[in-house]
């Protein structure tokens, strides 16, 4: 089934607005249940997201020595992917350069006071998981993105 | 009579007042224009989340096969003893019958259900004020448990009708973080059964001409096909009259903008039919869909509100800057009367001098 492009079309959407439209080779998606990669042909699928990084793969192709990559952070929401479509509906979604990292601190901390006076309340426990993680991805995406520049 | 000197002041004073309503109109004019961009970009998620759950619904069981159980809370329709409404008003006056029109609309809502205990929940400092000097406002007292976890514990109510709650600020920099917190909050009161249904009212804004206050049912959803209206109160022929007129003269285009394609392009999220592969169950996709549809929904009424606030504003204060210069001709015909008058009399006093000479 493959024709010359090869191509997914990738929209990133939050609920302020589309924040990414265009072609891409392949994309990486952090669903709840583990980390994804999708390329182009991948069966129909709908998933929820977590708190992590999505990259989305541009560029000549997968051969192409130099791919660009267009790396979001995003907190929790869901993909629909079809064989040459992938949509991403994100709650939050940031660029790593624009994550207030002291921010994300505080909300571990928050995160972490959560979980400790969560009790045996099973939901106290799922909400301070749920900040502790958005945070934790976050600061691990902040971190990555001083790395490579 | 007054004389020339008072009148030429009057006549400086209304010009005063007619340059600030102007300017007033402008900026409305541009925050209409920001605040219809904003709405505009926030549709496709909407309409994402909407399509993904019809297409979800259209597949998967409600109830669990097994155990009869329906699969998320909030599907569940109780008697309506215990109501929630949503009362959206703006944050700022001079804006018309704006928010006096939103109150009347909470007001009959009230008045239609007097056997039901009904909450408020404020959003938009002109309403709370209102509401909070109307009905008392309901207690919390912190309470302690075994395991030292502090809990919320509402007191006994004063009244059948209570202020819950309000959301000062929330509209000057809508932040989606900020609605999500509170559909949480409706959420988790939904399912720990302090509310048997939950409603909205707002004022919804298509274009200029085309709004109208709307009470809308946000729980129990019963259908995701349109927003669950149940009244609807559309402005007169002669008020939309009056909001184009404005609309014209600040240079806002009156028609809503064309998104019939991506409309469609946002429809076909989720709803193509092909059998999905679904990374997560049913009722956990559920689970994760229904607050972000619920978020969906108040943040979709807020940005309309917004915009239908600085609209309606707008067209408060290009009437004010009309009436004000109506003022200045008739005042400024009242003058010169006056100074013709008083040269006239001057002639004659100098004439009939002149004759007793």
């Amino acid at each position: 089934m493959a024709d010359e492009t090869n191509q997914l079309r990738v929209r990133l959407v939050t609920p302020e607005r589309t924040l990414f439209e265009a072609d891409a080779t392949a994309v990486e998606l952090p669903s709840t249940t583990g980390d994804l990669e999708v390329l182009y042909g991948h069966a129909p699928l709908m998933a929820e997201l977590g708190a992590g990084d999505v990259r989305i793969h541009t560029g000549a192709g997968i051969e192409s020595t130099s791919p660009e990559t267009a790396r979001y952070n995003v907190s929790w929401g869901f993909v629909e992917v079809l064989p040459a479509r992938v949509t991403i509906l994100a709650n939050d979604a940031l660029k790593p350069e624009e994550i207030d990292v002291p921010r994300a601190q505080q909300q571990l901390d928050r995160g972490q006071k959560m979980w400790n006076e969560a009790g045996d309340s099973e939901d106290a426990y799922t909400d301070a998981l749920r900040v502790i993680s958005e945070a934790e991805a976050k600061i691990t995406s902040a971190a990555e993105a001083t790395q490579t520049h | 009579m007054a004389n020339v000197l008072d009148l030429r002041r009057r006549i400086r004073s209304v010009k005063n007042t007619r340059q600030i309503t102007k300017a007033m109109k402008m900026v409305s004019a541009a925050k209409l224009r920001r605040a219809q961009e904003r709405a505009l970009a926030a549709r496709p998620y909407a309409r994402m989340i909407v399509s993904v759950l019809e297409s979800l619904r259209r597949r998967v069981d409600l109830f669990d096969e097994k155990s009869g159980n329906i699969c998320n809370p909030l599907f569940i329709t109780r008697p309506e003893k215990r109501v929630l409404l949503i009362v959206i008003s703006g944050d700022k006056g001079f804006a018309g019958a704006f928010n006096a029109n939103i109150l009347k609309t909470a007001y009959q809502f009230i008045a239609g259900n007097p056997d039901k205990e009904i909450d408020i929940e404020a959003v938009g400092r002109k309403g709370r004020d209102q509401l909070r000097r109307r009905y008392p406002t309901a207690v919390y007292t912190d309470q302690t448990d075994e395991h030292g976890v502090t809990h919320k514990i509402r007191g006994p109510r004063k009244g059948p009708v209570e202020v819950t709650g309000d959301h000062p600020g929330l509209l000057i920099k809508l932040e989606t973080s900020r609605v999500f917190d509170l559909a949480h909050n409706i959420i988790s009161r939904y399912t720990h059964e302090g509310i048997d249904a939950a409603y909205l009212v707002y004022n919804e804004f298509k274009s200029v001409i085309a709004q109208r206050l709307v009470v809308e049912r946000l729980l129990p959803l019963i259908d995701f096909t349109g927003p669950q209206i149940t009244g609807a109160v559309e402005p007169s022929a002669e008020q939309k009259e009056r909001a184009a007129e404005a609309a014209l003269s600040a240079g806002i285009d009156i028609e809503p903008a064309d998104t019939a394609e991506a409309d469609e392009e946002a429809k076909k999220f989720g709803t193509t039919n092909v059998d999905y592969i679904y990374e997560q169950p049913a009722e956990q996709l559920f689970a994760g869909l229904l607050p972000q549809y619920i978020f969906s929904v108040l943040f979709h009424a807020m940005t309309e509100s917004v915009a239908a606030e600085h609209a309606a504003r707008m067209t408060a204060m290009d009437s004010a800057t009309n009436n004000a210069s109506d003022m200045i001709d008739a005042l400024t015909l009242h003058m010169n009367r006056v100074r013709q008058a008083a040269i006239t009399k001057e002639i004659i006093e100098i004439v009939s001098g002149a004759a007793a000479l």
